[in-house]
């Protein structure tokens, strides 16, 4: 497991969090940090447990076991006080269908116990500005989206735990959802996304915790992840170098861009094919995809 | 304070408020107009009816609007209801979390949205009566006074049914159902003596002590008990109410 903090201070901190619903066990003992400042993706495949995490940060649900601290604060005994400082969206936005955008922010306002200062800003803040004054059940999902993200930074929040807001979105919902959520971390936020779609997270995550079947499979910087060592190989006879790279027990891949060698940095890979008298082409490292981490460290990708 | 001003501003900016706070007008306006107008216009065919005479028939267009308690059961079971079956309650507690607010926040807004309906309801029985009514004279300010608070304890007891209701059953449809199931029941069970005296729809009813003659006195439940034994009925009703409300809402996840 890797586990790495970028400044050291987690804005989140989770041990042993068990939750059951009747038989079914939802988490089993998850841990994990989120580390401060930064934008997490907190991944896992539908059913790893992501909501019911998010729920039991926030209180919704009580877990069976387990610790959780928030912005230094114990949950759920300090919660009254985290919430102030926390902008949620979990599951769909909680919004009055019936009642318009701009006098949702208000009741939003009025429940976190803060003033209607910063309405007008948030809205400009998600471009719905021109449709405050229409019902948010004429929104499309994506507007909605962009509401309750405008509802949950109200209170100018050091925290944001945003539960797949990129869900259902259409490709320009998503690009437009996306660069708000990079603002707010390059304001120096900790912003916090669940998705079960890897390119969400590669796009947009510095961290990455992977949750599944309740459990923790992997958290860390997405970069350390995304650099575990590939290599891309290219030869005069790319079926004898593969041969090769096989028989020495490296994990050899051919497809139309020559050989994809897992696991092995250049040097041993030269090496090995140097002494069987082939010299490469080109030797070069090539990074992983997210997808492809998660489907090996899930082992997923066998099923 | 803020919260109470987030449900304030949920109940105004939505139709429903009004819309069955006019409901309420029409079944307070139907009422005066068999029990006031009719006798009026049509003496004829209003005969055997009770002829309500001033300052009296005041009285009774108080007891008429406050005693309708299907207004705060169905108002808070819908509003509530409407809440806790999407994920508005669950969005709300990740801004507050400390539920005893919010349900009280909810709960106060609901039972003072209703007295205020119930308060217009009886003055348009009052304009009406004013106008119809024969006799003279006008209710006294101690009478005025006890209209308030008599309205307001009424609906404060009421609301607590339909806030526990829901909060039970999470859902409008059924909560519904479970709330005038209660309203008729109730009222019905009112008429039995040893239900009587902790019935809900008999010390709100007999709160007014209101006996409008014409033999329809001896149909009023709980006339005969005194104020301290009508307002224990609905503070243990309230209460009943409140902790069904809060039980409800911590067994189960928001």
């Amino acid at each position: 497991m890797v586990s790495m903090m970028s400044n050291g201070s987690a804005a989140i901190r989770v041990r042993g969090l068990h939750k059951r619903y009747g038989r079914t066990e939802a988490l089993r003992g998850l841990d994990f940090d989120i580390p401060a400042g930064q934008l997490t993706g907190f991944l896992g495949p539908n059913g790893a447990g992501k909501t019911t995490t998010f729920r039991a940060l926030l209180g919704l649900t009580r877990p069976n076991d387990g610790e959780i601290e928030m912005l230094g604060l114990p949950v759920p005994s300090r919660l009254h006080e985290i919430v102030k400082k926390v902008g949620v969206i979990v599951e769909e936005p909680g919004l009055i269908k019936s009642l318009n955008g701009r006098t949702n922010l208000a009741i939003a306002a009025d429940t976190l116990g803060f003033g209607h200062e910063r309405i007008e800003e948030m809205l400009e803040f998600v471009g719905l500005t021109t449709d405050a004054h229409r019902k948010a059940g004429d929104y499309s999902k994506g507007m909605r989206q962009r509401l309750a993200l405008a509802a949950a930074m109200l209170g100018d929040p050091e925290l944001l735990i945003l539960d797949e807001p990129l869900d259902g979105l259409d490709p320009a919902g998503q690009h437009a959802f996306r660069a708000r959520l990079k603002d707010l971390a390059a304001q120096g936020r900790t912003v916090v996304v669940s998705s079960h779609d890897l390119a969400d997270i590669e796009a947009l995550a510095d961290y990455v915790v992977v949750v599944d079947e309740g459990r923790l499979v992997t958290e860390g910087p997405l970069e350390s992840m995304l650099e575990v060592g590939n290599t891309r190989v290219k030869t005069s006879d790319d079926v004898r170098a593969a041969e090769i790279l096989t028989a020495v027990g490296l994990d050899v891949r051919q497809d139309d861009s020559g050989l994809l060698v897992g696991g092995a940095g250049g040097s041993s890979v030269v090496e090995a094919l140097a002494k069987a008298g082939i010299f490469p082409d080109e030797v070069r490292p090539e990074r992983s995809t997210l997808e492809s981490v998660f489907l090996g460290l899930t082992g997923r990708g066998d099923q | 304070m803020s919260l109470v001003r987030a449900e304030y501003r949920k109940i105004t900016r939505r139709k429903i408020y009004p819309v069955m706070t006019l409901l309420l007008v029409a079944f307070v306006g139907l009422g005066a107009f068999f029990l006031i107008v009719f006798g009026e216009i049509a003496p004829e065919a209003a005969e055997g009816l009770p002829v309500l005479e001033k300052p009296v028939v005041y009285e009774v267009g108080a007891q008429q609007a406050a005693t309708q308690f299907w207004f705060p059961l169905i108002l808070a079971v819908v509003l509530l209801g409407g809440e806790l079956s999407t994920t508005v309650w669950a969005t709300s507690l990740t801004r507050e979390s400390r539920k005893g607010r919010q349900i009280l926040a909810r709960f106060g807004t609901y039972a003072v949205a209703t007295t205020i309906a119930f308060l217009v309801a009886f003055c348009f029985w009052v304009a009406l009566a004013a106008v119809f009514a024969p006799g003279e004279g006008f209710m006294e300010p101690a009478d005025l006074v006890g209209v308030v608070w008599k309205s307001a304890v009424i609906a404060i007891a009421w609301t607590a049914v339909g806030t526990g209701a829901v909060s039970l059953l999470r859902s409008v449809g059924p909560a519904i159902g479970v709330g005038l199931a209660i309203y008729f029941a109730e009222g019905f069970l009112a008429l039995w003596d040893p239900w009587e005296n902790v019935s809900i729809t008999a010390a709100s009813t007999a709160l007014f002590n209101v006996d409008f003659g014409g033999g329809f006195g001896g149909l009023i439940p709980g006339l005969g008990l005194p104020l301290w034994h009508q307002l224990t009925i609905l503070a243990g009703w309230t209460a009943l109410g409140l902790g069904l409300t809060w039980w409800g809402l911590q067994r189960r996840d928001a």
